[in-house]
């Protein structure tokens, strides 16, 4: 049998066994699919998508909103070869320690395990963003210029960005890894292949098959002994929702929180201006660069200590474009500089940017709506929330820049942000859907269990960033690749 | 050592003295010893600040965010606060004991914050 096939030239009716169904060829299903490659388990990859876009095949992620605006739910992600790593901006970092942590102020934080649990992945992951060496805040060491800060709970930090060199776009796990995945001999890909309904056995303590449709109207089953689901951070609700023929509301949805806690990177606009009294920024503050044999860029972040100490979250602030400053801006730098006995004559002022972690919140959810897709799905409603408290806090890590910007003398800051009006006039999302399907030890507060297998279904997993319980505000894509390929090595174990 | 002679020109050491002496009264100026001292209640310490045009501006950007504020009260916490301390010494001991003040955003030591403040009370 070919390695990649059309779902709609297999006859319907047909019955397809397989030992493992993967259903989303994104990087989480590519990669999991990669990492099981050359063992005996005989996998069927079934992508929605084929290999290039296709407005047909996207529309089935057509939605609706309410509550805070958000993007679209068919224009923050992609449904073909590849998923959303056709359009993901490549940045990349480990989550921190302290983003694994239970956090009594923080209600409903803590994974199952420690950060060392995935630690041992990320060197594999950092290899399939083909991100170079990790090397992340080692580069504070090797890099001049970086932007003295005195004492305090705001550090540089750096990122490293997937294959970004010259007109080479991040990693399109579709295009990149398409010749990998046809030299798998153990690996059958199904394009156009959409998963409509997983269908357990009548006890719903096991996945007993799969529903498979395609747009031109073919409808057939697969069988498989396991089955990960891989869909994305919202599909992947979706799909167990609307799969509510045993359970009926919906698989693995016994209490209520399929769906539930989505977050996202909330990434607020010019959040605050940013002076230098000398007026000179290297240029990786500004850009990514080729530096150290690795491309990256530099952030400022909250310390371990500092989150800890004063219950705040994970953010990164970015510094963007040159701005003028106002009549007041110009006397507060004087007299700040004044003051400090500083020369500022050459002052240059930046518009800072962000991307800052949510607190988690039941409450921020989608939900199935009467409306269907072409395929007869029922369509997602989001309910999207952002708490005053999440903005306060990035807020307060602001400010502690500022602080520490002046206790070095070289420069100052501008929150230009304050009500919640304020920041809502400025938001923008990060397209990076997470929490949906959220791990826990105990299946009153989370969806999957810690090896990402759905609670109370021997056969059925989640791979992907819908099971983070807490977000952190590093990029998900190379974390969820960490845990995916835990999640192989889980895998290699069962069919042992 | 008949015939050696030292001698000395009146015309250098004047041009010298002159020179020592401009040099005194920029160094005197830069000192702030011929500056006058601010007008008004608090001119005592307002002098303390180098630049008293910006002081008001950055002063009634804090003062629009700042409910009661006592400027009396203010200016003897102030006279306290620097009494025997530059006002170097005192930003530095609000900046690393996170005395932070806000003025229309810009995040300021707490006791420049306040002497703006005067500034834009007088």
């Amino acid at each position: 049998m070919p390695i990649f096939t059309d779902a709609r030239a297999v006859p319907a009716g047909t019955t397809i066994d397989t030992d493992l169904a993967i259903i989303g060829a994104g990087p989480a299903g590519i990669t999991l699919a990669m990492a099981l490659a050359n063992t005996p388990i005989r996998i069927l990859l079934l992508e929605s998508g084929g290999g290039e876009y296709e407005e047909k095949i996207q529309a089935l992620y057509k939605g609706s909103e309410t509550g805070v605006r958000y993007l679209p739910l068919d224009a923050c992600r992609l449904r073909f070869l590849g998923g959303s790593s056709n359009h993901w901006g490549g940045w990349c970092r480990p989550l921190d320690d302290s983003d694994f942590e239970k956090r009594a102020w923080l209600p409903y934080s803590g994974w199952p395990f420690t950060r060392a649990e995935i630690a041992p992945y990320f060197a594999r992951a950092q290899a399939l963003i083909e991100a170079g060496a990790p090397v992340y805040d080692e580069l504070k060491d090797k890099m001049d210029g970086q932007i003295a800060l005195g004492d305090g709970g705001v550090y540089t930090s750096y990122f490293q960005f997937s294959k970004t060199r010259g007109d080479v776009t991040p990693t399109a796990f579709g295009e990149r890894y398409s010749a990998d995945l046809r030299r798998i001999a153990n690996l059958q890909l199904m394009e156009h292949a959409n998963v409509t309904g997983l269908r357990l056995a009548h006890d719903a303590k096991s996945l007993d098959r799969l529903d498979v449709a395609t747009l031109s109207g073919n409808k057939f089953t697969v069988k498989p002994k396991y089955a990960v689901v891989a869909a994305g951070g919202i599909e992947t609700a979706r799909l167990m929702l609307a799969s509510n023929d045993v359970m009926k509301t919906g698989v693995g949805n016994g209490n209520d929180l399929v769906g539930r806690f989505f977050a996202d990177h909330a990434i607020p606009r010019n959040t605050a201006t940013l002076v230098l009294f000398d007026g000179k920024i290297a240029p990786y503050y500004k850009t990514t660069i080729d530096a150290a044999g690795v491309h990256f860029r530099a952030t400022f972040s909250p310390t371990e200590s500092f989150k800890r100490e004063r219950q705040l979250l994970g953010s990164l602030t970015t510094v963007e474009n040159h701005v003028e400053l106002d009549a007041l801006g110009k006397a507060a730098v004087a007299e700040t500089a004044s003051a400090l006995g500083v020369d500022a004559s050459n002052a240059r002022a930046f518009a800072l940017g962000c991307g800052l972690e949510m607190a988690p919140d039941p409450d921020r959810r989608f939900t199935l709506t009467n409306e269907r897709d072409a395929l007869g799905m029922p369509r997602l409603q989001l309910h999207m929330t952002i708490a005053d408290s999440d903005f306060a806090r990035y807020r307060e890590t602001i400010k502690e820049l500022g602080r520490q910007l002046l206790a070095a003398k070289t420069g100052m800051i501008r929150l230009d942000r304050k009500t919640r009006s304020e920041w809502l006039a400025v938001m923008d999302w990060g397209n990076h859907h997470m929490g949906t399907t959220r791990m826990h030890d105990d299946p009153k507060q989370g969806v999957v269990d810690a090896n990402s297998q759905v609670h109370g279904i021997a056969n059925l997993y989640v791979a992907g960033s819908s099971v983070f319980p807490t977000y952190g505000s590093s990029n998900p894509t190379m974390n969820l690749l960490a845990l995916t390929l835990r999640l192989a090595d889980h895998l290699k174990t069962v069919f042992r | 050592m008949s015939g050696w002679k030292t001698t000395i020109s009146r015309r250098p050491v004047i041009a010298g003295a002159l020179a020592l002496f401009g040099l005194a009264i920029g160094g005197a100026y830069e000192a702030g010893l011929f500056r006058a001292r601010p007008k008004g209640p608090y001119g005592d310490l307002l002098s303390s600040l180098d630049d008293l045009d910006d002081a008001p501006i950055v002063g009634r950007a804090y003062l629009a965010e700042t409910k009661n504020f006592d400027a009396k009260a203010v200016a003897a916490q102030l006279r306290t606060r620097l009494s025997n301390r530059s006002l170097s010494d005192v930003l530095n001991i609000d900046i690393t004991g996170n005395q932070i003040a806000e003025a229309g955003g810009w995040v300021l030591p707490e006791t420049l914050a306040l002497l703006c403040a005067l500034a834009a009370s007088r």
